[in-house]
């Protein structure tokens, strides 16, 4: 255990934390990340009476050996991709605390939690505006993304 | 035959451990110590540590001619009573007592808790908190408890449990190091000053004159250059545990936000829970142990986000955000190993040339930092002698400067004589600065050469001090427009 790095600690750490009392609507599998602590795959469900109640969705959470000095790359994977004004068709995902607002202190946890709670408080189910043009364009990682935050609220 | 080689065999053990615990009697109880006086000498002595004040008076009256009862030992800004063994003073090697002779012979009350060494009266507890005025009132009742229980337990066990931890960055040992907390008259700097109280937590002891005290140096001189207008002030100051004293400027500098995890708190970033801890200087207590904390100043000074802070300098503040957390000792960042903290340094530098409008020589490889009058477009290096233009960084020209694109030519046309000189003995700058202007463009705001490296038009200066968003294509500052129009160009 001592002999692992700091960002293998944390994430061992935050994995089992996950295991033991996982959130409402978060769960994943824990033997396929045991094998690549650094790429996590994590299930959502819509949580109930809101737009998304009965949806699942998958969550790719991508991390480097500074985690959690910097922030992980956290995108919808799979065949469904939440329809959110916040969310890209191609999974990415436009929120503060994953790139300019990330700090050492939030988690996996709380990425998820803000992330449920983002679906959660959508009062229409669109595509941002701009979803066709961004697709086309940009990069693979959502990080190469400097987004502007203008609307906390959705 | 049998007995007689068993007994013979024991007195070899014995002799042998004799020789054993005799040696270790000789390595372990001298204790070289100075005694200086008031007169202004210096006696050497040598003692056992577990002599009692008492003893040392003893000592020092003959060697002196003066008469035990006439002395004061004055340690730490303390009169060490009679009864205190050495041993309970944290006093190293070559450490420096002083004796002062008293006029007339007060008696005194031997049994107060003003006449013990101050590493006995302080605890950590007292200097675990950043908001240190509203709660030491409370703290102080606190330690009157442990006190009490305290010395009821074993004497042993209370000197180890109760010993403050103070931890230093020792110039001498090059390292961060633990360290002890010493008291001098903030006057005649003299080690002979007594406190009229002890220090409740870390603002008594770093900023000047929050504590009175007497100068027992010379008390009518301290009092008559000071004529009155203030008090006499102690000053407090650290030493490094581990080596030994080099004398009374040997000093080393308290790192006051590290400190024993006393209320075993996370890790914030490897959630693990370690002995020794960085607390941030917020009201969340936020801590990192102390491999993060290097980690986190990694990160933070390769991607240039210190902040350049008016009072403190070139600091870090809480990773979450809080408000007014910024790490006001910038030798914390000593933790750094010397390669990054010479970087760190650097860059502490660049940016206050840049925050005081100045300029840094845009040769690769220079960087020298120039501050020149603003109107003076002209701005010649005193380091490379390369001489260029304020507005566009590009060698110095007269008119208008050529409008920053990728244009190799443009560069050439304009490059002086004492710039080719420079360059001609060196392709491999050459090569490099004309890589940064190719794969360049500079911050409007700050001239700052940027790469962009994928993603989106959208630029932020990575610049610390200067945060200014720009975008790649229109080289002006960021706008919708340019997100409609050309976000991923």
């Amino acid at each position: 255990m001592t002999e692992r790095s700091p960002s293998k600690r944390r994430l061992h750490r935050e994995l089992l934390s996950l295991i033991k009392e996982p959130p409402p609507g978060v769960s994943l599998d824990a033997e396929q990340i045991e094998q690549n602590l650094f790429l996590w795959t994590i299930h959502l469900e819509g949580a109930e009476r809101t737009l998304y109640e009965g949806e699942s969705f998958q969550l790719q959470f991508k991390f480097s050996d500074n985690y959690p000095f910097d922030s992980p790359e956290v995108i919808f994977t799979g065949e469904h991709i939440p329809i959110h004004p916040h969310v890209y068709s191609n999974g990415h995902i436009c929120l503060s605390i994953l790139t300019d607002d990330w700090s050492p202190a939030l988690s996996v946890q709380s990425v998820c939690l803000s992330i449920v709670s983002m679906l959660s408080s959508c009062k229409e189910k669109q595509r941002p505006p701009d979803n066709a043009f961004y697709v086309k364009t940009c990069n693979k990682n959502p990080k190469k993304t400097k987004w502007w935050y203008h609307d906390d609220s959705v | 035959m049998l007995r007689y080689i068993l007994s013979f065999l024991r007195i070899i053990a014995t002799k042998m451990l004799q020789l054993l615990s005799s040696r270790k009697h000789l390595i372990e109880n001298v204790l070289r110590i100075y005694i200086k006086t008031t007169s202004g000498s210096t006696l050497s002595i040598e003692i056992d540590p577990k002599y009692d004040i008492k003893q040392i008076k003893n000592l020092v009256a003959s060697k002196i001619g003066a008469q035990p009862e006439e002395l004061k030992i004055i340690f730490a800004g303390k009169e060490l009573g009679d009864n205190i063994i050495i041993e309970e003073c944290d006093l190293g090697q070559q450490s420096i007592l002083h004796a002062v002779k008293i006029k007339r012979n007060v008696p005194t009350d031997q049994s107060s808790s003003k006449m013990k060494p101050l590493c006995e009266i302080l605890d950590d507890e007292m200097f675990s908190s950043n908001i240190t005025n509203s709660r030491s009132n409370s703290f102080s009742t606190d330690n009157e408890v442990i006190n009490i229980s305290n010395s009821v337990m074993l004497e042993n066990s209370t000197i180890r449990s109760k010993k403050i931890h103070f931890y230093v960055y020792c110039p001498t040992c090059k390292d961060l190091k633990q360290g002890k907390l010493r008291v001098r008259c903030h006057f005649c700097k003299s080690g002979a000053f007594t406190v009229h109280a002890d220090p409740q937590n870390w603002i008594h002891v770093l900023e000047p004159k929050q504590i009175t005290g007497t100068c027992e140096n010379n008390p009518e001189l301290c009092k008559d250059i000071l004529q009155n207008k203030e008090p006499t002030f102690a000053e407090f100051y650290f030493k490094c545990s581990e080596h030994i004293s080099l004398g009374e400027t040997d000093q080393a500098v308290p790192l006051d936000l590290i400190r024993p995890n006393l209320k075993q708190i996370q890790c914030m970033a490897c959630l693990d829970t370690s002995d020794t801890i960085f607390a941030f200087p917020c009201p969340d207590d936020h801590v990192m142990c102390l491999d993060c904390f290097k980690q986190y100043c990694l990160t933070k000074l390769t991607e240039r986000q210190f902040w350049q802070h008016p009072e403190y300098g070139y600091t870090l503040a809480c990773p979450t955000g809080c408000p007014d957390s910024f790490i006001k000792e910038i030798h914390h960042f000593r933790l750094l190993d010397d390669e990054n903290y010479n970087r760190y340094h650097h860059f502490a530098a660049e940016e206050f040339v840049l925050q005081s409008n100045g300029l840094l020589c845009p040769q690769p490889g220079c960087g020298m930092g120039i501050l020149a009058e603003p109107e003076c477009t002209r701005i010649s290096c005193q380091n490379c002698k390369y001489v260029f233009c304020r507005h566009c960084r590009q060698g110095f020209h007269i008119g208008e400067c050529d409008v920053v694109e990728n244009n190799d030519t443009a560069g050439q046309n304009f490059s002086c004589e004492s710039d080719m000189n420079y360059n001609n003995g060196n392709s491999g700058e050459l090569a490099s600065r004309t890589t940064i202007k190719i794969m360049t463009k500079p911050c409007p705001s700050c001239k700052t050469p940027t790469e962009r490296d994928g993603g989106c038009m959208h630029m932020i200066c990575t610049r610390a001090g200067c945060k200014f968003h720009w975008c790649w294509v229109c080289q002006t500052e960021w706008t919708t427009e340019c997100m409609g129009d050309h976000w991923f160009g």
